[in-house]
């Protein structure tokens, strides 16, 4: 009878020692933090901003696979000046952002979309707090980081979009050349019909996220048409997505991107093929299609899979032409915490050693003015040149609207292509994006 | 067993079942056969080309045969002055757009290709791979181990593993020698990480269930029915309503990010079911043995351990099957408190690809190392199945 009571006790023993394991690491955490401002008071020209070696940021990003090796090339200078210990996580996964804020033990630091400078506006430290050098941005990467007057995100990578991917050589093996109108593009995609070449690829296929290559088509002609304010006014909310400016934009795409003969396979094609695999097809021999409108990230597809071909010569791009303005995408660096080794790291990024650094890591762009004359990529320098000699940045609207505005249009595109209607499909995102910008 | 099956003697009247079975086994493995093939492939020919043809025969010899051994011979050399054994006259043709104008032209007032007709844009291609691999350009063999290579150390390079180290520019978290089996971000450590989470997690709720069973069968006590009742009714909280509280609560005692968290939240998430069933079964054992253990003087902890336990095994067993392979398996709670922390196998093979999807080719490899583990488990243990997964649901 006695051991029938010890059993319980037993499993509490062990259930108690489990938990006290625990204890002291928690005790001590919060120590640490109330040591270190007092020290930063000491040492103010200091690069590390007090931060001590042995100081932890926790870091959350959507980055993984080479982009994760970039990265940590780009921040080992800094974690070997100032001894940062950095303990990153990599998932694709918002809602693991969102339980962790809701849960109250957010990230130091997250490196997300520019959406989420929106939806934590009230609980992110704002940059000039943390110390951020904003002289080092222009002011349009500046402005979508700002939240009701507080600058709360710092652009760390951008991309531009508003580019078609080629073979310049096989564009000089066929008499093609590089078309700087819209209208000469227009006769040079029928030059190619006629010919019987297949002008594009515009495979489209993500998993859930189908849609988004032809949303960034679809922006890139309303750039063309329309220009860099209408876009900016459709983010506003100013003006619907239902628009008469917006269905021309996609009537202009649906031509091409529902015919076998502008695009390979045809309506099938473009809703069934990877957007990787579409833009392999334009670069395979011998190619399936001509051209590919691809953000920047093209160009490494294709040298991992063609490593013999070379950059210029043989896979290259032009920008969109005609298209007033750019398009691109950026991922935005907002703090949860302010402590000093996360004001070392933005310092650091903000910095124009830091920009510099990250162009030489070749991780995309950096909208920092000290990536200027540090790219190394070719591919990277033209693109770099583009984004410096802008008039206009128009972000990405899917990434930028909240809520579920990008996911509708999304949807519109494939229904649209798929053959729906096409005024039902922009009436639905009209809707997601008064919803979203209530 | 199986002198039953050696005994039953095949028939017509099964053969539709045969059929039907075979059938879909077929489609079952089909797809696991071609990620294994996959898996050993180089990542150009998985882009390139599906894995059914890595028996194929090699591209562009029945071109080569057609339209160009007659004048250059079986293996290129014939025609001294055009050797297309020679690599530097094939580095010359890249692709078929390069080939064709001189397939066109004339040598010697002779159309190149004499009465044959040019081939098209994709038999030249297909001439172009066989020339490579005829002058020894391409010598890249169409089996690679670097894909399991790669996701065990954790390589993150735009090349692969054996060739950044042989060049000597491997990223700085890499040693080039064995230590990079447990690279953290490598899938050798993750598997020691989902070790270290899956058996205590299965252990601790099984054991303790193993108690709550005995105790709500044999044990009488006030409110035994309320309390099981309850234990059932936990069954129906979904897991995804608990993280954030759980987070919080975690958060408050250090416990975010560390196994002992993770052990607790598994332990209290698979204990409902493992009481229910294992109260189910031990319920269900012959009264008569216990009611004469009793009688012969033994305790509730002999009773547990000499009878209860034995008896029990293929419940136990079945089971921890099942525990195991749902712990394995788990992305979501993984995610959620262990994080980047001590990354397990479902979130290491998350990251071998970038977000724009490059590098996939590891994610195969990947999917057979995480795969492994279960795989030898059911082999093994596949006797438990069927009666696991009876247990309990006839009460005696």
């Amino acid at each position: 009878m006695n051991k029938k009571f010890w059993l319980p006790i037993a499993l509490l023993a062990i259930f108690a020692m489990v938990l006290a394991a625990c204890k002291p690491a928690q005790e001590a955490a919060p120590a640490e933090e109330e040591a270190a401002p007092a020290e930063e008071a000491v040492v103010e020209e200091d690069p590390c901003m007090g931060a001590k070696p042995g100081d932890e940021i926790t870091l959350l990003y959507q980055w993984s696979g080479t982009e994760e090796e970039k990265l940590n090339a780009i921040l080992a200078p800094f974690v070997e000046q100032c001894g940062v210990v950095l303990k990153p996580e990599s998932t694709r996964d918002q809602a693991l952002l969102d339980t962790k804020v809701q849960a109250g033990t957010p990230p130091d630091v997250a490196f997300w979309n520019v959406a989420q400078l929106e939806q934590y506006k009230d609980i992110l430290i704002p940059m000039d707090t943390l110390g951020a050098n904003g002289d080092n941005y222009a002011d349009f990467f500046k402005d979508p980081g700002t939240i009701d007057g507080k600058w709360l995100g710092l652009p760390v990578k951008a991309d531009i979009k508003t580019i078609i991917w080629y073979s310049p050589a096989v564009f000089e093996a066929k008499g093609y050349t590089v078309p700087t109108t819209w209208d000469e593009l227009d006769a040079l995609v029928e030059q190619m019909v006629a010919n019987g070449d297949i002008p594009w690829s515009m495979g489209m296929e993500s998993g859930d996220a189908t849609g988004w290559t032809g949303s960034d088509f679809i922006q890139d002609i309303l750039l063309v048409q329309q220009g860099p304010e209408y876009v900016m006014g459709l983010i506003s909310g100013e003006i619907p997505y239902n628009d008469a400016g917006v269905k021309q934009a996609y009537e202009t795409y649906g031509k091409w991107a529902s015919n076998p003969v502008y695009t390979v396979g045809g309506a099938e094609g473009t809703l069934s093929t990877g957007f990787n695999d579409a833009i392999l097809k334009v670069f395979s021999d011998p190619p399936e299609a001509m051209m590919v409108k691809q953000s920047g990230f093209a160009g490494g597809t294709i040298a991992a899979q063609y490593p013999d071909l070379v950059y210029g010569t043989d896979y290259d791009f032009f920008p969109v032409p005609g298209a007033k303005g750019l398009q691109g995408g950026a991922d935005w660096l907002m703090a949860f915490n302010d402590t000093p080794a996360v004001r070392a790291l933005v310092a650091y990024l903000s910095s124009l050693e830091g920009g510099a650094n990250w162009a030489k890591a070749s991780f995309d762009l950096s909208p920092n003015k000290g990536a200027a004359g540090n790219y190394v990529d070719p591919a990277l320098i033209k693109k770099g040149e583009a984004l410096a000699n802008t008039t206009g940045f128009t972000p990405d609207l899917g990434d930028t609207i909240p809520g579920g505005f990008g996911s509708a249009e999304w949807a519109a595109i494939v229904s649209y292509v798929n053959g729906g209607d096409l005024d039902a499909a922009l009436d639905s995102v009209a809707q997601a994006q008064a919803e979203a910008l209530k | 067993m199986n002198k039953h099956q050696t005994t039953q003697k095949f028939s017509f009247k099964n053969l539709p079942v045969h059929i039907i079975l075979i059938g879909m086994c077929i489609i079952w493995l089909v797809p696991t056969i071609g990620l294994l093939v996959t898996s050993f492939r180089p990542v150009q020919d998985i882009n390139s080309s599906g894995w059914w043809t890595i028996f194929a025969k090699p591209k562009g010899a029945a071109e080569y045969q057609t339209y160009c051994a007659s004048c250059h011979g079986d293996d290129g050399t014939a025609l001294p002055e055009a050797d297309l054994s020679d690599p530097n006259l094939v580095a010359q043709y890249k692709r078929s757009f390069t080939l064709l104008p001189s397939l066109n032209s004339e040598i010697n007032g002779q159309p190149h290709m004499g009465s044959i007709s040019v081939p098209d844009e994709t038999q030249t291609a297909n001439i172009i791979a066989y020339m490579k691999r005829m002058s020894g350009i391409d010598s890249s063999s169409k089996i690679t181990l670097d894909n399991y290579i790669d996701a065990f150390t954790g390589y993150r390079g735009n090349n692969t593993y054996r060739a950044d180290c042989a060049s000597g520019n491997q990223s700085l978290d890499l040693y080039c020698d064995i230590r990079d089996l447990m690279n953290p971000r490598g899938m050798g450590r993750a598997f020691v990480n989902s070790l270290l989470v899956a058996i205590p997690s299965t252990i601790f709720p099984i054991f303790i269930a193993a108690f709550a069973a005995y105790a709500f069968s044999w044990m009488d006590f006030k409110g035994r029915q309320w309390l099981f009742a309850l234990l059932v009714g936990l069954q129906v909280v979904p897991l995804q309503m608990t993280l954030i509280p759980i987070s919080r609560l975690y958060a408050q005692l250090g416990l975010n990010g560390t196994f002992q968290g993770i052990w607790l939240f598994h332990t209290g998430f698979g204990l409902p079911y493992a009481i229910y069933l294992l109260r189910n079964f031990m319920g269900s054992l012959p009264k008569e043995v216990f009611e004469s253990a009793y009688i012969d003087g033994a305790s509730h902890w002999t009773a547990f351990r000499k009878l209860a336990m034995p008896l029990s095994v293929p419940a136990l067993a079945s089971l921890t099957i099942f525990q195991f392979l749902w712990i394995w398996n788990d992305l979501l709670v993984a995610l959620v408190f262990l994080g980047g922390e001590h990354p397990v196998l479902t979130y290491q093979i998350g990251n071998m690809v970038t977000s724009l999807g490059a590098g996939w080719q590891m994610l195969t490899a990947a999917a057979f190392i995480s795969m492994a583990l279960p795989m030898l488990v059911f082999l093994l243990l596949q006797k438990y199945f069927v009666r696991g997964m009876l247990a309990g649901s006839v009460k005696g």
